[in-house]
């Protein structure tokens, strides 16, 4: 045996390293830190509901149901913004749906190794532009060409009480119900597009070759096989880019028109319930207006946690 | 029968001679390291079964067998690095210079479910002096992220302070013995990463030794190695083994025959003969093992 | 005969559509980046960084809501860093399989997701109306802060679950203790990746405006107090670009465009790293 041995049974070895104390300490300092993130979240959820109490025990269900909101006379009803905000959302979906699918596979399946990483690093470099350059790019320069090119032309040529007339009525500055969802459209696109890339690459390459060795066309590979393997996970997906556009604010702030009343047409201005928040918090003088606002929250806060839950799920489901 | 049958073991083409008992030739000299009647379970999964392991002081011991025999689980019991995961206990006793280090695995057992870890047990064995006195190196280099130098002065910091002179002299002497220092003397300070994977391998050795450990616990170090690096290492331990006493985990039959001085063939969890090298290679006793070692399984 | 044509027309149109769809995202980027260029290099002078906010009509820049987003940010990640890297490491090396882990895990998605707004909401809750009386930086910050927290968090758990579990044993093995092990080792060897956590936590802050509009507010004027209400570039730009003034929608612009090249930046160098780490 050496002579050298270095005797471990000493007391003054150095304390920092293996101090029983020291791991105590640092792993309940972990251990607080994730405590807190947990604590954060409670308290987000328990000041919308304290805050938003007094609204609600005003005007009860009818909170959800009305469509009044009016500083003046005190009387709040969040149909509008709440209808506003699921529409917006919705119409964004329905627009970003199939763009994102389209470039997720072309990323995936038909386009080059060495095109597809810029590209793809391209559109998450898309997900991170800050909202507020798509909303003010969507004020100054989507709605007027909007107004121009869309929205006049057709409320030239029909008449506003038909009912496509109806349905495209409104204001022609191009702030209104659908240039929100657009810009929605073009902000959830690329978010949903990475991860749904993200799902299409889980697909095991066997699988592929397989279905292609039988003689499948890309657009049967693909439709046949890759999208029912990941059916799950696509509907995840589907949420998550909900979950983003119910919850966004600045950009839809542009551009809605922030009116608070029912929207009637695509056309026509709106508002969702993060745009009058936006607007009108700084500003609320009384309590109750106050009170509706963040009860105005804990409506969204449900909806995007709601959406959140079941996209997780799938998710989830989808790795099995 | 049944009980025995692990789902860590291979098909084994005849379960009937892991009933047998050991066929142990026990070492001459001094023992330094003994594993007596250990069991070893992770949850509800038992993977060891009552194994023997003499280790004799200056000599190099290798456990053989087929993968999933156990021989790795038996390495990594006596040092305790299973203690830093939840559900894996060993009960038995290893002694290392006669001193149970086993002996408190109820209280932490219980502590452990608790807590994920522990280094300290109640009955006051200390894992860390314990894993200073057992050096470890693993099939796969652990090169840390940091210098060369630091590489191999970790350990030593871990349990005494040293000046930078002594440090140096450490560091140079423990690079010597792993026979790195030629190579790495003049980038004492790059990093450990850039190094090929026989240097880390070496630098592992070298980290592993300047604690000056009593016993040196290698496992599989080198299947992920070159054949100019495996002779290198293979060198490097015959050197060694002056100074440590070093125990060997390999599938490589070869290479237990030309370095080590006893070996142990262990199967389905158990040891099935223990003797010196030369014996078990030349006149296994154990038909399992004849079988092994002739190549007709494994 | 008939079929198989059928079949190929189907499978040109598919691959054309998804060619398609691919160019508009890349065109939608392009326009954007486009526009922000176009508006907002030409308003980008010494007056920028060096004058704070004007009247309108007179000259003026951005040096008031600079100096207050760069400080808001730069507290509010002291803090996500903290609390977001301990809580990671806490995740990927001692709880994270526990029940309590896994409630931690779903809460930390849920706030990484929850809208911005409502963090806003929250924190002016706790600072503005009680603890401060007013707005102020601290309760900008702490908004930012709660908002790239979650980030931190998840990519320090997963950058650390990378590490290979042979490293912990190999400093284990050597007598360390777990968390010096962790400290020492696995936080350097992803230290890339912890990086990245940072680098991209950042990117999401640096733009976010909602949670500023009522926790920090807005000031006219230059300020490093961080205790009273506080200018940001992105509460500026939103006051601006939505005025009637012709300067001051330019100035909204060049914040913009400053914004959007400092996000982008910071991605892309955060995504390098990223990559970066995935090799070990």
């Amino acid at each position: 045996m050496s002579t050298a041995a270095i005797d471990t049974r000493t007391e003054d070895r150095p304390a920092r390293a293996q101090s029983p104390l020291g791991e105590t300490i640092f792993r309940t300092l972990c251990f607080s830190a994730a405590t807190l993130l947990m604590a954060a979240l409670a308290g987000v959820v328990v000041s919308l509901i304290i805050g938003g109490w007094p609204a609600f025990q005003k005007f009860g269900f009818g909170f959800i149901t009305s469509t009044a909101w009016n500083p003046v006379t005190e009387d709040y009803g969040a149909a509008g913004p709440i209808v506003g905000t699921i529409v917006t959302s919705i119409l964004a979906l329905i627009i970003a749906l199939p763009l994102a699918l389209g470039v997720s596979v072309f990323l995936v399946e038909f386009c080059p190794k060495r095109i597809a990483r810029p590209i793809a690093i391209a559109v998450e470099l898309l997900a991170g532009i800050p909202s507020i350059v798509y909303g003010m790019w969507g004020l100054f320069v989507l709605a007027p060409w909007f107004a121009t090119h869309i929205q006049l032309p057709i409320m030239m040529d029909f008449d506003s009480h038909s009912l496509i007339g109806r349905i495209f009525s409104g204001v022609p500055n191009g702030a209104n119900i659908f240039t929100a969802s657009l810009i929605l459209a073009i902000m959830i696109l690329p978010y949903m597009a990475a991860v749904f890339r993200e799902l299409l690459l889980t697909v095991p390459s066997q699988v592929r070759e397989a279905a292609y060795g039988l003689g499948s066309t890309a657009f049967e590979v693909v439709a046949k096989v890759m999208l029912p393997y990941v059916s799950k996970g696509t509907v995840g997906v589907i949420m998550l880019g909900l979950g983003r556009a119910l919850g966004e604010t600045m950009a839809v702030t542009f551009i809605i028109g922030n009116s608070h009343g029912f929207p009637h047409s695509l056309f026509d201005s709106g508002s969702t319930i993060a745009s009058t928040i936006a607007n009108e918090f700084a500003e609320a003088t009384s309590d109750m207006h106050t009170s509706a606002l963040i009860a105005l929250g804990l409506v969204l806060f449900v909806l995007t946690f709601a959406v959140l839950a079941v996209a997780r799920a799938l998710l989830a489901g989808n790795k099995n | 029968m049944n009980d025995i049958a692990t789902p860590i073991s291979p098909a084994s083409p005849n379960i009937a001679a892991s009933t047998e008992a050991p066929i142990m030739t026990r070492p001459t000299g001094e023992l330094v390291l003994e594993a007596r009647n250990l069991d070893f379970s992770y949850g509800k999964t038992q993977s060891l079964f009552g194994v023997d392991l003499p280790v004799e002081r200056n000599r190099i011991t290798a456990l053989i067998g087929p993968s999933g025999c156990g021989k790795s689980t038996l390495l990594r019991a006596l040092n305790r690095i299973y203690d830093m995961y939840p559900g894996q206990h060993a009960t038995g006793r290893i002694l290392l210079n006669s001193e149970d280090i086993l002996s408190d695995r109820g209280s932490l057992a219980r502590l452990k479910a608790r807590d994920g870890d522990v280094e300290l047990n109640e009955s006051g064995l200390d894992t860390s002096a314990l894993r200073a006195r057992i050096g470890m190196v693993f099939q796969k280099p652990t090169p840390f992220p940091m210098s060369i130098y630091d590489n191999v002065a970790f350990g030593v910091r871990l349990h005494q302070k040293k000046s930078k002179a002594e440090m140096d002299v450490i560091v140079e002497r423990s690079l010597k013995r792993a026979a790195l220092w030629d190579e790495v003397k003049d980038k004492l300070s790059a990093s450990g990463l850039g190094l090929s994977g026989g240097q880390q391998q070496r630098l592992c050795v070298a980290r592993g030794i300047a604690v000056e450990p009593e016993v040196l616990l290698l496992d599989e170090p080198a299947s992920a190695l070159d054949p100019v690096s495996t002779a290198k290492l293979e060198a490097t331990l015959m050197e060694l083994k002056k100074d440590f006493t070093i125990v060997i985990v390999t599938h490589n039959l070869q290479q237990a025959a030309r370095i080590s001085d006893h070996t142990g063939f262990m199967f389905l969890g158990k040891m099935i003969e223990f003797r010196p090298t030369a014996e078990l290679f030349e006149r296994p006793q154990s038909p399992r093992t004849r079988d092994y070692v002739t190549g007709r399984f494994g | 005969m008939d079929r198989a044509l059928r079949r190929k027309l189907t499978n040109g149109i598919f691959v054309g559509a998804c060619g398609l769809a691919t160019f508009i995202a890349l065109a939608a980027l392009v326009l954007i980046l486009w526009s922000l260029v176009k508006e907002g290099v030409g308003g980008i002078d010494a007056n920028i960084f060096t004058m704070t906010q004007p009247a309108p009509g007179s000259p003026g820049g951005l040096k008031n809501a600079i100096t207050g987003s760069i400080l808001m940010c730069a507290g509010g990640m002291a803090i996500a860093i903290v609390v977001g890297i301990l809580a990671g490491t806490w995740l990927a090396e001692y709880g994270g399989q526990t029940p309590y882990g896994h409630a931690v895990r779903f809460l930390n998605d849920v706030l990484l997701s929850a809208p911005s707004i409502l963090i806003g909401l929250f924190v002016y809750e706790i600072m503005v109306a009680h603890l401060f009386g007013h707005f102020s930086g601290y309760a900008g910050a702490l908004a930012l802060a709660l908002l790239a927290v979650p980030i931190v968090t998840r990519t320090t758990e997963d950058m650390l679950a990378l590490q290979p579990n042979t490293l912990r044993e190999a400093g284990m093995a050597l007598g360390a203790g777990r968390g010096f092990v962790i400290r020492s080792i696995i936080w350097k060897a992803a230290s890339a990746g912890l990086l990245t956590g940072g680098l991209l936590g950042f990117a999401r802050i640096s733009g976010e405006t909602a949670p500023l509009l009522f926790t920090s507010l807005g000031n006219q004027f230059f300020s490093l107090n961080m205790a009273q209400p506080m200018a940001s570039l992105p509460t500026t730009i939103f006051q601006f670009a939505l005025s009637a003034y012709d300067d001051w929608r330019r100035l909204a612009w060049v914040g913009a465009l400053l914004i959007a090249v400092a996000v982008l930046a910071v991605n892309t160098i955060g995504r390098l790293l990223a990559r970066e780490t995935h090799r070990p």
